[in-house]
């Protein structure tokens, strides 16, 4: 029942903050302007469902962004030195390249057990490292990268190609972690790993797959990044784990492993979105963008744990009686 | 009971555990040996002279370093450094240029460094449910969100009164001010770590929290502290910062905390409390700032340099990490 009070406050302040916003300005609330705002989205949305992941098993990821640079700017060069033409293949160099990211830092974080946040800081400064040294400090720009960013432009159904990606990986992942058998252990892990280990689950392995998945939406979102906004270059998507994290808190996923779910990362990264595209909107300019979005982060968390306070006493307090 | 080995102080240290220490330290000082050796080699320039020419550049990522090292000990992490940073570097090079005299610039640089770290304080110690990270993360937004706003639509700022700034850039000799600013922090915060009480119990609260709250320790207090310390000293680093760049940006400070953590893990300093010397975070925090400068310095692409600080990283935690794997397994089997 509590949580899904939690996930309906959070749709009431989505529906709250979207209300506000067409009153001001009509023109939001069309169609049009929502496929605008996922396409634009589509990388922090996958990617908080990797998040999703890492942190429901009390681990967290920071090296995403430097994954997304390394994976982005490979394919960017294979494009721009015709190596390769086809879409496909593109995605799929970039997926495989996130992939085995990903399954380094979940190597060492799993079998080798390194700290998280040490492992991934790790890896942060070395994918970083590998896209500016395999590109030689270069970016490729659109006519580099010729026909690859016409995916994101085209569209199946009447809904952008990259819209189809989120939609599809959000179906996945709410079935896989709410019907498999995959999807339980990541939450009994994150719930006591002692007690998931003495049951039978190989944690080490839970947390070598978990890592490898968000290595691989890492890689995804890379090659994304990339035909989005027609542009891959070393610096891409720089700082954008913490844009990724903080959806995720938004959605009411605890960063001690457990708790969470991929309806709240879906709210958390819809809200940030929605955020970010109604502050020009309403006419608060776009430089006080960041401000609004870490005092939201902030005043959620602690509304969160007020809540929770409260709902404790009353909980000892209805014993007594 | 307090292990006079600094390393821990719920359990006496074992003599094997005691040689691990030392020879974790010693190994440093060697790779600090071999890192100037590797500079030596790969560059003409890399002289004395020249590397304490260009040391400031790097030098105030090691201002964080040391309150960051007594929140690693505690358990805490802190990510909105970098952010802090760049506020007290904004806030002072307005005030400068508004024509605040140059004491009060300094002030107001320390001053909005202690009081962004008093919010990240007073947060953490007021809602101790949440973990730090997560706390600092929406505060590292913020802080730079503010310096955002203050800076406006260009994004950057530059001292136009650069005569104070240009003062407390001089040298002695060829040493830099800041290097004896430096080094009489290391000393201030070694002392505290190992003599003074402080730092005792800040051992005593990241080896757990629970214990020590029972046993008399103010763990709020102490926290609060190493929070507020660390904000005074972003204030330091901006400072120096601004008096090497005669001005701010959007950017200034972007990825200072990561170094800062670096530092210190690599220093076997470990994030989940309890463990750590100052000295081992010092001596590494120097193999970095020697290794940068001589990378610098043969025009190598400075990115790869980032490279070699995440592997280095890595293997300072994984290597410890596998040989304890390795000797429990033999335990195992000798007990079979």
């Amino acid at each position: 029942m509590k949580k899904n009070f939690r996930e309906l406050s959070l749709v009431i302040v989505l529906v709250l903050l979207v209300g506000a916003v067409s009153i001001k300005n009509p023109s939001f609330l069309s169609l049009g302007n929502f496929a605008e705002i996922l396409k634009n989205n589509a990388v922090t949305m996958i990617l908080a469902l990797g998040m999703l992941c890492v942190l429901l098993v009390g681990g967290i990821d920071i090296s995403v962004a430097s994954t997304m640079a390394l994976s982005g700017m490979s394919v960017g060069l294979l494009f721009k030195f015709n190596i390769i033409s086809s879409t496909p293949l593109g995605f799929l160099i970039g997926i495989a390249i996130g992939a085995v990211c990903g399954l380094l830092i979940g190597v060492i974080v799993g079998y080798g057990k390194v700290a998280p946040i040490i492992a991934t800081m790790g890896g942060m400064y070395i994918f970083r490292s590998l896209a500016y040294v395999i590109s030689d400090s270069q970016w490729a720009g659109a006519d580099a990268l010729r026909h690859f960013p016409n995916f994101a432009l085209g569209s199946f159904l009447g809904i952008n190609n990259c819209v189809w990606i989120v939609i599809a990986c959000y179906i996945i992942f709410f079935v896989v972690l709410k019907w498999t058998k995959f999807g339980r252990n990541i939450y009994a892990v994150g719930s006591n790993p002692i007690a998931a280990e003495i049951s039978g689950i190989n944690v080490a392995q839970v947390k070598l797959c978990v890592y490898t998945i968000m290595g691989t939406l890492a890689g995804l979102g890379g090659v994304l990044a990339t035909t989005i906004y027609a542009s891959a270059m070393p610096s891409m998507q720089l700082g954008s784990e913490m844009d990724v994290i903080a959806a995720c808190v938004i959605g009411g996923v605890s960063m001690s492993g457990g708790r969470g779910s991929v309806i709240g990362a879906l709210l958390g990264s819809l809200i940030l979105a929605v955020i970010g595209k109604a502050l020009p909107l309403v006419g608060i300019s776009a430089i006080a963008q960041n401000t609004v979005k870490g005092l939201l982060i902030v005043v959620v968390i602690l509304v969160n744990v007020i809540t929770q306070r409260a709902m404790k006493k009353r909980s000892l307090e209805r014993r007594e009686m | 009971m307090a292990g006079k080995s600094g390393r821990t102080i719920n359990a006496t240290p074992s003599n094997r555990l005691k040689g691990a220490i030392l020879s974790w330290e010693g190994l440093l000082v060697l790779i600090f040996i071999a890192v100037v050796i590797f500079c030596r080699i790969i560059s003409p320039n890399y002289t004395v002279e020249n590397v304490l020419r260009e040391m400031p550049k790097y030098l105030s990522e090691i201002f964080l370093f040391f309150p960051m090292a007594f929140i690693l000990m505690l358990g805490e992490i802190d990510i909105s450094v970098g952010s802090i940073v760049c506020l007290s570097a904004t806030a002072g090079c307005l005030f400068s240029n508004m024509g605040l005299s140059f004491p009060l610039v300094i002030v107001t640089i320390l001053l909005v460094g202690t009081i962004c770290g008093a919010i990240n304080a007073l947060l953490i110690t007021r809602f101790p449910e949440l973990p730090s990270m997560i706390i600092t993360l929406g505060t590292q937004i913020i802080f730079r969100g503010i310096a955002e706003i203050a800076l406006g639509d260009g994004g950057s700022v530059a001292v136009t009164d650069f005569k104070g700034f240009m003062s407390i850039a001089g040298k002695i000799g060829p040493f830099p001010y800041m290097f004896f600013l430096v080094l009489i922090s290391a000393v201030i915060f070694t002392v505290i770590s190992v003599k003074m009480r402080y730092g005792r119990e800040v051992m005593a609260v990241g080896s757990n929290r629970d214990t020590s709250y029972y046993s008399g320790i103010k763990v709020r207090r102490v926290i609060f502290i190493a929070y507020t310390v660390m904000g005074l000293m972003a204030g330091v680093a901006a400072l120096f910062l601004t008096a090497a760049s005669y001005g701010a940006n959007t950017t200034t400070g972007t990825g200072f905390e990561m170094d800062a953590i670096a530092m210190a893990v690599f220093g076997g300093i470990a994030t989940t409390g309890g463990k750590g010397r100052m000295v081992g975070g010092i001596i590494s925090a120097f193999i970095i700032v020697c290794l940068r400068i001589g990378l610098g310095q043969i025009n190598l692409n400075s990115q790869l340099i980032l490279l070699i600080i995440g592997v280095l990283l890595i293997f300072a935690v994984l290597l410890p990490n596998i040989s304890a794997m390795i000797k429990a397994k033999q335990k195992t089997k000798a007990a079979k």
